[in-house]
């Protein structure tokens, strides 16, 4: 299909993508220290390929190192040691996705409490990755509420990843996606109440009714396309990082959902980071010393590239 | 006697009882204690309760407590009777502490590092990844030899067969022992007979092998060692114990801000410029370690620090994520891991616990419920302990559904009946008192295994039938006299002998936030010096007679009083207002005057605790206590003129502290700039109101007021024998520079701080002054020595103005006031 793609590495077939994530701070005042946490290069995966990347900081960091976190995913530790009054982290990747499901989930898969049991019994060491994300975390809290939610989707019996098909359409039709109704600090219980929130919301909520089922259930953060091509209908969420669910399953490994777009995960989403909550993968955590109140502005592109470098020409259909 | 001694003693009951034994006799290592208590004369116990009480207060031991209405410190409970444990029982409980110790460590290790206790089914994941004290960041970071578990507390309880069992493990960053230590200083002073006959072992060698195994595991490469004692800062429950072990163990004791992480390395913040730092023992929690990385939204601690350690830069002691091990749910998992990871048996076991995150346990427990404690399984989880034996029915189902629902959160315990030991009834001339005890053992690591404190922090519950012991419900403590079989070993931490090598000059290691702490610790002394002065000068005139309008002295008095906030400019001067306004000067903390100064000069004075002597310590101490006494004293002005003496008298032995008993390194300048700048502002204000008096009559000027406060009266007559004139006056307390107390004598004196500080640190502002002391050396005597002189007043004003500016500058380049925030973008 692209054959100068596939010089350089890229499967045929794989869909290609040029992405540029910006992050602008103005503050107040004067900033003399800041400390930041980059999750914001793409992960190397089986069916994604990372074809370049590069993260720009101004003003230029005193120190900028890198190192794999706990879930392996990459990132960036900058320190910026010399005042200033705004700080802009411009990340730019292409990236290559390969086939994953076909927007299907896998069939045949068992019923959900027969997965409940074989990784909550922790014997085999295959599930052990899949254990990590059982429990409650920071922004994951389980409650009475998430309960009665999640049962309507698991009947006793029912093959485990139809009542998560299930459960991931209901969200998306019971809640309505408005970026004006919640924050980072807003609990998933108050998110379960107002039924509106953001992709992030309807993350953790699905993940905190899967794992109070036993279920493993994991936050990815990523990517999807900003504008569709003509005539396909723009996905919500493209036009700052996007988050959706990675379920695991025995048979099929993990399986990815987006609740916010009704969608099983196919070669639409590029995926940065994963981990047990949006604590874990946040773009970019800070600490800053001084600045008093600041401003923050977040613009993603993602825009399908032709072939690798080419991203440019293709500007037009950004918006 | 012995049947006084135990005339309110319980009959022998189902608990076990440290000092007697069945027969109800005391137990052969009880026997001499006992036999001094019979034998001692009621005054002598009454003295030696008062030297305990008055150590105690003396050396300023607190516990703060959070929600407690006497304020943050409480005084430290300390009974007079230490708990005595004989040789050989010792033994058992020491190595079963090591063992245990040794076997969390190997814990730990795996977690952190290759996690096979999980990939053989050892450790339930629930432990691990459901446990919120599991710190991601901190996995796959060096162990420096191999260990993260450097200090540890087992918290042990005695059951009525003798038997000694761990009721919880303390591995995050034990509390405790350095209270141990000041428990011991105060006892062994009142038993020094006992204490040296019964061969009482020392604790010393084991803070010398803590700080030694941590300059030993530091990766300190060519350098000297750089260990620190990292607090969450005064407000901390036991911030007394962090200041007191930084002084003992000789560990700058420094707060997160204290320090910053440059290129994966930790600094120390100096005057003189960052200063590496290789190890920290801390007291902060693990969350709250590192802003950046770390769960807890707190910015207590140093960003960058959980990336230091795991570039392997700088020990932490504990490790990051040791309070993965506080857990009740672990507990019963430990049987096996001992045999897994040591081979043994476990020596001293845990009180039965089952950990309801099992199906079968949790059934078997709700079963039960009345026979057990029910506790939270992890640290994190915010619950008081549920006695099942107080529950009733509506409160067991609420309980039991709770537990249903979230089962994994929950641990029981078999309950202990703990074990009595005697105290001292302090009601009572001669009488012992039972009380339930337990005891927490500490151990620490060295490159030749664990070493455990021959001694602990026993603690008291408040009444016999007590179950539960807690510091922050009321309960006290012993001291805890472990016997030694052969000789005693009496190192001590104060006779280490020092190489040529050791040498240091000059505190390099002086931190910015120490400084910051002496410039005002300076000031606040100097200031409260002045607001008695001022006080005592009123009070004394209105003592003398009824002061009148017409006195220029007075008013110039209550000029100053006004200046100082003291006196409202609308107070007319009717007698009764005026007294009233001086007592709340005396006695309120919030409002401006003494009291309220001296709880400033308090404040900042125990953040600087591991910098102070004992003795210089003490007389803080004492002027606060003193101060918080009056409060709640009727205060008759006579009585209130002899306290402010007291006062006075207390302040010059400051101010003597601070002139012969510290050395001269740049934190002594910045403490003399404090008191230099403060006394300049103070008798620039008072020669200000005393030049603005009515020209005086025939009898010539009232200025006995003025000398009195600059504390020149002495001086005054002995070089002129006459009444006070304005140009002699003038002289003494603004040109002699042989007068402490003259303008000549700070401006001076600050300026040549301030070049020597300039010499090692750059222009520190003595520039400011240039004005002033050119001003101050182009007076002229027969002119500007009067009342009426434009110069004289313009020099006044230059200097207020120099001294605010100065002192502003000082702050923002040496002190750093900036706050650590957390940011977020998505």
């Amino acid at each position: 299909m692209r054959p100068e793609a596939a010089a350089r590495g890229v499967a045929a077939g794989d869909a290609l993508y040029s992405i540029v994530h910006e992050t602008h701070y103005v503050y107040e005042s004067r900033v003399a220290v800041s400390q930041q946490l980059l999750h914001l290069t793409p992960r190397v995966l089986p069916w994604q390929r990372r074809l370049s990347h590069r993260i720009a900081i101004d003003p230029l960091p005193g120190e900028k190192t890198e190192h794999l976190d706990y879930f392996g995913n990459a990132v960036c530790n900058v320190l910026l040691d010399s005042p200033h009054e705004s700080l802009t982290v411009r990340a730019e990747s292409e990236v290559g996705v390969g086939w994953r499901s076909g927007g299907e989930v896998p069939a045949g898969s068992p019923a959900w409490e027969l997965v409940r049991d074989r990784v909550g019994a922790a014997g085999e060491p295959a599930l052990l990755e899949a254990a990590e994300f059982l429990f409650e975390s920071p922004h994951i809290r389980f409650s009475a509420g998430l309960a009665d939610y999640v049962a309507a989707s698991f009947p006793a019996g029912r093959p485990y990843l139809e009542a998560v098909l299930d459960l991931n359409r209901r969200i998306h039709s019971d809640f309505a996606f408005d970026n004006s109704a919640t924050s980072v600090a807003t609990p998933i219980s108050k998110v379960l109440e107002l039924r509106r929130g953001v992709c992030q919301d309807f993350t953790h909520l699905m993940t905190a009714c899967l794992r109070m089922l036993g279920l493993p259930a994991r936050y990815v953060s990523g990517y999807i396309l900003t504008t569709p091509p003509p005539g396909q209908v723009k996905l919500i969420g493209a036009d700052a990082s996007h988050a959706w669910v990675s379920v695991y399953c025995p048979q099929a490994g993990w399986v990815d959902f987006d609740p916010t777009n009704n969608l099983v995960v196919d070669d639409k989403h590029i995926v940065l980071a994963w981990g047990r909550d949006f604590g874990d993968v946040a773009p970019m955590r800070g600490v800053i010393l001084g600045g008093g109140d600041q401003k923050l502005e977040v613009h993603v592109t993602v825009t399908h590239a032709a072939a690798p470098g080419l991203a440019q020409t293709q500007a037009m259909t950004a918006p | 006697m012995p049947r006084q001694l135990l005339s309110a003693y319980p009959p022998a009951s189902a608990r076990y009882d440290e000092m007697l034994d069945r027969g109800r006799a005391p137990r052969e290592h009880w026997h001499s204690m006992f036999e001094q208590l019979a034998a001692a004369p009621p005054e002598l116990m009454r003295e030696r309760l008062q030297s305990v009480q008055r150590q105690v207060s003396e050396n300023g031991i607190t516990y703060n407590v959070y929600a407690d209405a006497q304020g943050a410190d409480r005084p430290w409970d300390l009974d007079v009777l230490p708990l005595i444990l004989p040789h050989e029982e010792w033994r058992t409980i020491e190595r079963a502490v090591i063992q245990r110790a040794t076997l969390l460590n190997k814990i730990l290790l795996d977690v952190y590092g290759s996690q096979t206790l999980l990939q053989q089914g050892l450790l339930p994941p629930a432990l691990v990844h459901g446990h919120a004290g599991f710190l991601r960041p901190a996995h796959g970071a060096p162990a420096q030899g191999g260990t993260m578990l450097h200090m540890y507390a087992a918290d042990l309880a005695r059951s009525p067969d003798g038997q000694w069992w761990v009721v919880a493990d303390r591995t995050q960053a034990p509390s405790g022992a350095g209270y141990a230590l000041e428990n011991r200083l105060i006892i062994s002073r009142v038993f020094p007979d006992l204490f040296r006959d019964l061969k009482v072992q020392h604790l010393a060698s084991f803070f010398a092998a803590l700080r030694d195994s941590l300059a030993h595991w530091a990766p300190h490469g060519d350098e000297a060692p750089l260990v620190v004692l990292l607090t969450p800062g005064p407000y901390n429950e036991t911030y007394f114990e962090h200041a007191y072990l930084a002084r003992y163990l000789g560990f700058p004791l420094v707060e997160g801000h204290d320090l910053t992480v440059r290129n994966g390395c930790v600094w120390l913040k100096t005057l003189s410029g960052l200063q590496r730092v290789h190890a920290i023992l801390r007291r902060l929690d693990d969350d709250f370690c590192d802003p950046l990385e770390l769960p807890g939204d707190s910015t207590l601690g140093v960003a960058g620090l959980a990336d230091a350690a795991r570039r392997g830069n700088v020990l932490l002691a504990n490790a990051l994520g040791s309070n993965l091990l506080e857990s009740g749910a672990l507990l019963g998992f430990l049987p096996d891991l001992s045999r897994k990871l040591l081979g043994e048996e476990l020596q001293t076991p845990s009180v039965a616990t089952w950990w309801c995150g099992q199906p079968d346990a949790l059934e078997e427990v709700i079963e039960r419920l009345d026979k057990l404690v029910i506790k939270p399984a992890f640290p994190q989880i915010r619950m008081e302990a549920v006695f099942g034996d107080d529950l009733n029915d509506e409160t067991r189902d609420a309980l039991t559904a709770r537990m249903r629902a979230k089962p994994q959160n929950f641990v029981a315990q078999e309950l202990v009946q703990l074990s009595l030991a005697p105290v001292w009834d302090r009601q009572h001339p001669r009488r012992l008192l039972a009380r339930a005890i337990g005891m927490r053992v500490f151990a620490c690591a060295t490159p030749d295994g664990y070493v455990v404190m021959p001694g602990g922090l026993t603690r008291v519950a408040t009444g016999p039938n007590e179950r539960v012991i807690s510091m922050q419900r009321g309960g006290a403590s012993k001291d805890t006299w472990v016997l030694a079989a052969g000789p005693v070993n009496t190192f001590s931490l104060l006779r280490r002998s020092t190489s040529a090598q050791d040498l240091v000059r000059s505190g390099a290691n002086l931190s910015s936030r120490v400084v910051e702490n002496l410039y005002w610790f300076g000031r606040y002394s100097e200031r409260c010096d002045n607001t008695a002065r001022l006080l005592r000068l009123a009070l004394e005139r209105m003592i003398d007679a009824v002061p009148s309008a017409e006195d220029g002295g007075w008013l110039s008095i209550t000029g100053l009083l006004r200046r100082a906030e003291i006196l409202d400019d609308e107070d007319d001067l009717d007698d009764v207002a005026l007294v009233r306004a001086l007592r709340a000067a005396i006695v309120d903390e919030d409002r401006q005057g003494l009291a309220g100064n001296l709880r400033q000069l308090f404040r900042v004075a125990s953040q600087l605790r591991e910098r102070l002597s004992l003795d210089n310590w003490r007389t803080v101490n004492k002027l606060v206590q003193d101060s918080a006494e009056r409060k709640n004293q009727g205060l008759a002005l006579s009585d209130a003129l002899s306290q402010i003496d007291r006062t006075v008298v207390a302040l010059m032995t400051l101010s003597g502290f601070a002139l012969d008993g510290m050395t001269r390194d740049q934190g002594w300048r910045f403490l003399s700039i404090g008191r230099r700048i403060e006394r300049m502002q103070f008798q620039c204000a008072a020669l200000q109101q005393a030049l603005e008096m009515p020209a005086s009559g025939d009898a010539g000027p009232e200025l006995d007021w003025l000398l009195a406060l600059a504390d020149s009266t002495i001086t005054y007559r002995s070089r002129y024998m006459a009444r006070p004139e304005w140009m002699p006056v003038l002289d003494l307390l603004v040109r002699d520079d042989s007068n402490p107390r003259s303008i000549a004598f700070q401006l001076k004196g600050l300026h040549d701080y301030l070049v020597r500080l300039g010499s090692a640190l750059g222009p520190c502002g003595a520039h400011l002054l240039a004005a002033s002391l050119d001003a101050l050396a182009g007076l002229d005597v027969e002119r500007d020595l009067d009342p009426r002189s434009a110069r004289l007043a313009a020099l006044l004003q230059g200097l207020q103005s120099a001294s605010f500016q100065l002192s502003e500058q000082l702050g923002l380049r040496f002190f750093s006031h900036s706050v650590l925030r957390q940011t977020y973008a998505a």
